[in-house]
Order: structure tokens, then sequence, then C-alpha cells
């Protein structure tokens, strides 16, 4: 009876990963077919598209403005999350309950209110559409996943050697950037890169934010909507391995780290 | 074990001798200065830890949703300069007056909820076998696999069901092929590719809670059941079940509201039939401003709605946690 569920499972496991895989990969097929005709069978390949792809500028254009949002909002991210995991992390004050709860806020709001929120908010700050709404709106909102993450990491951190580094001598600041701040260094990296990716393929809050100038997410978006075509595989390609690979390297890489 | 401060003092002044950078930034007057400014009492050094983050939170996060309930409640924004600003629920009201503003919000709600069951019946069995069939060792392996897809974005993988489903997509020549349909079905654009892709995009989001609430279940607990007389089925229902209520809650929670955020997704694989309340809202904004404080109350709405429902979900799911401890 168990071996029969354990091989009946299995199954379902394996159709699961089928139902993850199998779409990406038939995208990414398709970005090889010889022909501007979306659709199976494909008959003959080439890479013609992707030669297309890494000379047209609107698209290595639209690739640039993603990446230096991405590395620009992530910064903010990142400064303001330790920040605010620092303040909250193992101190009790009055008001903490409410300030995690603000804290947690942007990550629990569906992501077309968020974005109208936002969009209407940059007015009232006065921040144009284009690309510095862009990155504010990323900043915010990928802060909440900096907190919980630098928050769980200080909670591990063995309070006795901040007290040894300050009867040792040395004040508060140093003691939190010699003593505290390495030991963050994993968790602030796997932060990082967990924004970095939330915000590269972000769309709905660069959608409504954006200037005359789209983000990749939202170049796709926009060719979708005037048609499938090869050239959109390629592209989509391009981001989907640059994303699975960091994401892959950054899973690895923050394990590793959380070893030592 | 702390030295008193006299100890201290002579240690810092040690430190300061140092020729270290670190020895150097603590014998830096100005720096000491400030320090002892910053740090002449707990409660000045806590306000001044406290005051960026503070700030932040309640402008950066809080601000936007304010705002935005702020322009609901007014009859035009933005307001031309010199004319009063008047405060008015109509535009909430302007909701319950049209069948082409709350039909799609309850579609909305409908879908997110049948969406979110899906996705949950989708993944326990993946979260459960993962949990107790596999070895601890290769466990991680194979979480780690299904998690590489979830790094793509939202618009890729909504392409990606788009080659999937449509006439000429994969689908429909593997069933062309076996011979089970002659023209192809058109899947897209309709509830169907909708859910296709929504479960596709939050499956992730319903299998980690599982996941975690399954790993924590001692296999002793169904040994016991099973000891005692439980079938599979009754030790599925009695034992594991009601452990892993709190992991079920939450991973739908979250995918419930993921699911009605969505924007792009229902765009481009529903069709005019299946139109969501995000692209109504969405509506709102693409044409002049006047327009935006009707989006707002109607962006209002649908949080509200999506908090209630997903209150009164989690208020029913820790009753029946109560019920069955009892």
């Amino acid at each position: 009876m168990t071996r029969h569920n354990r091989i009946l499972l299995s199954c379902v496991y394996w159709a699961f990963v089928a139902y993850v895989f199998v779409p990406l990969i038939l995208m990414v097929l398709m970005g090889f077919k010889d022909s501007k005709f979306i659709g199976f069978p494909i008959r003959s390949y080439t890479t013609d598209w992707y030669t297309g792809v890494l000379q047209d500028t609107e698209t290595l254009t639209a690739f640039g403005y993603s990446v230096a949002i991405a590395v620009l909002s992530t910064v903010i991210s990142v400064l303001v999350g330790t920040w605010i995991a620092v303040l909250l992390e193992g101190r009790k004050f009055w008001g903490r309950a409410v300030i995690l709860g603000m804290t947690i806020l942007p990550a629990l709001i569906p992501g077309i209110i968020s974005a109208i929120a936002f969009r209407i908010y940059a007015r009232l700050l006065g921040i144009e559409t284009g690309m510095g709404a862009i990155v504010w709106s990323h900043a915010v909102h990928n802060v909440p996943f900096v907190v919980l993450v630098v928050m769980a990491r200080l909670s591990t951190l063995p309070k006795s050697q901040i007290e040894a580094a300050r009867d040792l001598g040395a004040d508060p600041l140093i003691a939190f950037l010699r003593i505290t701040f390495p030991y963050l260094v994993p968790a602030i990296m796997g932060a990082s890169i967990f924004c970095l990716l939330l915000s590269f393929d972000d769309f709905v809050r660069s959608f409504f934010l954006g200037g005359y100038e789209p983000t990749l997410p939202v170049l796709i978006f926009a060719k979708l909507k005037s048609g499938m075509s090869p050239e959109i595989n390629a592209i989509a390609t391009v981001a989907l391995v640059l994303t699975a690979v960091i994401g892959v390297w950054a899973e690895r890489f923050t394990r590793r780290m959380n070893k030592d | 074990m702390t030295f008193p401060a006299s100890a201290r003092e002579e240690r810092g002044a040690t430190a300061a001798r140092d020729r270290t950078f670190w020895g150097k930034l603590s014998g830096w007057a100005p720096y000491g200065a400030a320090l002892r400014v910053a740090t002449a009492s707990p409660r000045r050094q806590f306000l001044i830890l406290a005051i960026c983050p503070v700030i932040w939170v309640l402008t950066q996060h809080l601000g936007p949703m304010v705002q935005m309930l702020r322009v609901s409640l007014t009859d035009a924004y933005p307001v031309a300069p010199g004319t009063p600003q008047h405060f008015t629920i109509e535009h909430y009201l302007a909701f319950f007056h049209d069948p082409l503003f709350w039909q799609p919000f309850f579609r909305t709600l409908s879908f997110a909820g049948v969406f979110t069951f899906c996705t949950l019946v989708l993944t326990y069995p993946v979260a459960y076998f993962l949990a107790r069939h596999v070895r601890p060792k290769n466990r991680m392996l194979l979480l780690l696999l299904l998690l590489i897809p979830f790094w793509v974005g939202e618009i890729v993988r909504t392409y990606a069901i788009m080659i999937l489903l449509g006439n000429t997509g994969a689908v429909n020549l593997v069933l062309k092929w076996i011979g089970l349909i002659d023209r192809p079905i058109p899947f897209m654009y309709t509830s169907f590719s909708m859910g296709v892709g929504i479960v596709y995009l939050t499956a992730l989001y319903m299998l980690l809670p599982l996941y975690s609430a399954l790993e924590k279940l001692p296999a002793s607990l169904n040994e016991a059941a099973a000891d005692l007389g439980a079938g599979a089925w009754t030790r599925f229902r009695r034992v594991t079940l009601p452990l892993t209520l709190e992991g079920i809650s939450s991973g739908c929670t979250l995918v419930f509201l993921i699911s009605t955020g969505f924007y792009a997704t229902p765009v481009l694989l529903g069709g005019p039939s299946t139109t969501v309340f995000a692209e109504t809202i969405a509506g709102f904004f693409h044409v002049a401003g006047d327009q935006w404080p009707t989006g707002a109350a109607f962006a209002i709405i649908m949080f509200l709605a999506a908090l209630l429902v997903t209150a009164a979900f989690q208020k029913l799911m820790s009753s029946l946690r109560k019920g069955d401890s009892k």
C-alpha cells in the first residue's frame, strides 16, 4: 500500500516538474524556428532570431534600462531594509508590532493595487514617470523581503560577540560595522539577488510608472500585444537564461555562506 | 560580563592609538564628539536608530495607500489651482451602479478562489511527496529543481503558456497526433487558459508553506495511527491534514492575494468574457487624469474585499484547527 502510494506520488511529482518546465522548454525551442509563424511542428531551425535580437538597439536599450533599475532599486532596498531589520530585531519597544506590520505591507498588496497606489503617490511627490519613479517603486516594494531575510539572520547572531567587542573598547557603531555587519553579509547578498531578480522581472509597477522608455518585460508585453513572433521568444529566452542562472547561483551561494 | 565604564574608556584609548583604520576612526576627534552626542543616553541612541526607519515606513509604505484613499474620496484629481476640492463618496457608489464594474469584481474574486483551490490540490501531493517520501539528502535537490522556473519573470512565463495552449500550440498538436481531435480546441482567451497561467505563476507560493508544514510533521504520528489500525485515507484525513492546516492557510492566503493582483496575465491569456477587475481599474489610469478618483476608489474596494476574504478564510481555518485539537 505504502509502496503504491510512493510510486503514485512520485508520478505526480514528475508530472508537476513537467508542468513547470515544458512550457519554458517549448518557448526556448520556438525561438529557433526558421519561420515567422509561431506554432508547432518546428520543421527547420535557425539562430537568426538571436543574432537579430543581439543587434537590435531597442531590445538592448531596454535590457540595459532594466539592469540599471534593478541595481539602483536594490541598493536602496538593501540599505533601508537592513536598517529597519536592525531596529526591529531583538528590541522591545512601544509600537514595534505596528512598525513591523507597516514594513511588511508592500509585500501583501496585490500587484495592480500597489502599482496604482505608487502611480498616485508619485504625482503627490512630484516624481515624473520614468526611470526614477520605477526605481523608487521597486525599492519600496522590495524592502519587506530584505527586512525578513536580514531579521532571520540577525536573530542567530551570538550576543556574546557584540558584548566582547564592546568590552574591548568598540563603540556601538564600530561594533556594528565590524561584528554585526560582516555576520549579516550572507543574508544581505541573498536578499540583494532576490531584489535584483524581483525588480528585473517586475511588470506591473514598471508598466504604470514607466515613461516612454520600456523596461524589458514591458517591451516584451508591448511586442506580444501586437502579435507573437520567434523574435519575442529569443528576447524572452535571453531574459530567462539570465534570471535562472543568477537565481540558481544565488541559491547555492547563500546555502554555502550559511553553512560556514 | 561587562567591565566598569572606566575600564572601557581605558581600552578605548588603547584602541585609539591603533594604526588600523578603525583605530584611527575612533581616535578622530569629530567622530568621537559626534558619537558622544549620539550616545549620550540610551533613549537618544534609540531615537537616532529609529527615526529614519519610522519616517520611511510611514511615508513610503503607508503613504501611497493613504494618498490613494484620499484621492478616492475627492471629486476631482488632480485639482486645478484655485478650485476648491470636495469630499465625496460618489466614486464608491459608481461601483454598484454599473454591472460593467461589479461583474469583473466578482469574477476576479471567484476566479482567484477557484485558482487558489486548484493550486492547493495540485501542489499538496507534490509537497507531500517531497517531505515524506524523499530522503533528506535528495530533498533539497528536488525542491531546487522546482524553484528554477520560478526565477523567471511573469511576462516570460505567461508567454510560455500562450505557446503551449495556442491553436497551433503543443497541446493541440499532441491531441491531434493521438487522433483525439481533428480541429484544434480553442484553449486560448478563456478562463481555462487564464487559470493555467495563474496557477503556473503562483504554484511556488503554495508549495513552500505546504512543504515546510509537512516537513515539521513527525513520521511517528503516522506510524502510531497505523498501529492503532487507521487506514491510509483515515491517517491522511485525521492526522496529516489537520496538522498541516496552518501551512494550507498561509499558502492559500498568499496565493489568493497574488491572484487578485495580476494584470498582464489576464490581459494576455484572457478574453473579453474574462475581464478581471485589475483591467477595469487600469482602464481609469490609461486615459486622462480626471478618472483617477474612480480608479483609486475601485482599487480600495478591491483591496478591502481581498483582505476580508482572506481574513474570513483564516478565521475559518483557525476554528477548524481549534475544533480538531479538542
